[in-house]
């Protein structure tokens, strides 16, 4: 047998970031900030989304886009507190949303009338980090439920994250969970991740997150 | 729990490279994976087994390159060429 080597070279993630550089564009031309929320499954992300759409949903033209392995709950539940624009993907067993499902999600919503775009990701801390979305940045959501060496343990999704919600801070007095030593292994893991703490029951810190929404969507001109 | 969804591009990816006439003698395939790109190695080997030794593919075999850092990539495809041994 006479073997042949053919160099390739090639990332295996270069098609998913092509084809999300291309929703980025999309989204840049059309004005559209798009926030890709990752978290472990229960943190609370619909529940986020929740009130914030009931909140700024008009304010700020928000669509959603949200990934499930199975079942349309989150977008069902989302589309009950508003009457702006939801889409859901279900992935059919993948553990995380790629960028040509979003793509496809996107052509589904108005962009025109949109200004904020969230993406639910699916439910997990390790796989939704590698896949690039074409969203502006990553949010970590986790919750004081979950202990507080949560990016210790998962570092690459505290690394991609830009923004961090600590939420269910309504149950802290409640819980042994020690907040400072959170923020300090977030922040070891990457030193320039800028904080929310809320409570998406109580409205515990939700204006300090619909302020930097409103920064975002500000800050975001078309292209 | 990613890694068949990356098995499935490092295979779209041999098979874009091969074509349809080369694609069943591919033989081996490599992959550099860095010890920071999230990927559980034996994992991908088995997902990548799994695929490789189904149609359109013959019985290929991956080979994994452990690197420092977050790379992800298909580095060589090893192709029978058909003929005898040089």
């Amino acid at each position: 047998m006479a073997v042949r080597t053919i160099e390739v070279r090639e990332r295996v993630m270069a098609r998913n970031d092509e084809l999300a550089a291309q929703v980025r564009s999309v989204l840049r031309q059309s004005g559209v900030v798009a926030l890709n929320l990752v978290s472990s499954p229960g943190s609370g992300k619909t529940a986020l989304l929740e009130r914030t759409l009931e909140s700024v949903g008009e304010e700020l033209d928000i669509a959603v886009v949200t990934g499930d392995v199975q079942t349309q709950n989150d977008a069902d539940r989302l589309a009950r507190r508003t009457d702006r624009l939801v889409q859901a993907v279900v992935t059919g067993g993948a553990c995380h949303l790629d960028a040509l499902q979003v793509q496809a999600a996107i052509t589904a919503l108005d962009l025109s009338r949109t200004r904020l775009l969230f993406i639910e990701n699916v439910g997990n801390l390790v796989c939704p980090a590698s896949w690039d979305l074409g969203e502006e940045s990553k949010v970590v959501v986790f919750s004081v439920t979950e202990g507080e060496d949560k990016p210790l343990k998962y570092p690459k999704m505290f690394r991609e994250a830009r923004y961090a919600v600590l939420n269910k801070m309504d149950l802290l007095p409640h819980l042994r969970f020690d907040l400072t030593r959170a923020v300090a292994n977030a922040r070891q893991v990457n030193p320039a991740l800028r904080f929310f703490f809320t409570s998406a029951l109580t409205g515990e810190g939700m204006e300090d997150w619909y302020d930097f929404l409103r920064e975002q969507v500000r800050a975001c001109v078309p292209a | 729990m990613h890694e068949l969804s990356v098995a499935l591009e490092i295979c779209r990816i041999a098979e874009e490279k091969l074509g349809p006439a080369q694609v069943n003698r591919l033989v081996a395939l490599g992959v550099e994976v860095g010890d920071q790109a999230g990927i559980e190695p034996d994992n991908l080997v088995f997902c990548l087994e799994a695929l490789l030794g189904a149609p359109p593919f013959g019985s290929a075999r991956p080979v994994l390159t452990r690197l420092p850092g977050d790379a992800l990539r298909v580095s060589y495809l090893e192709v029978d060429d058909g003929g005898p041994d040089d």
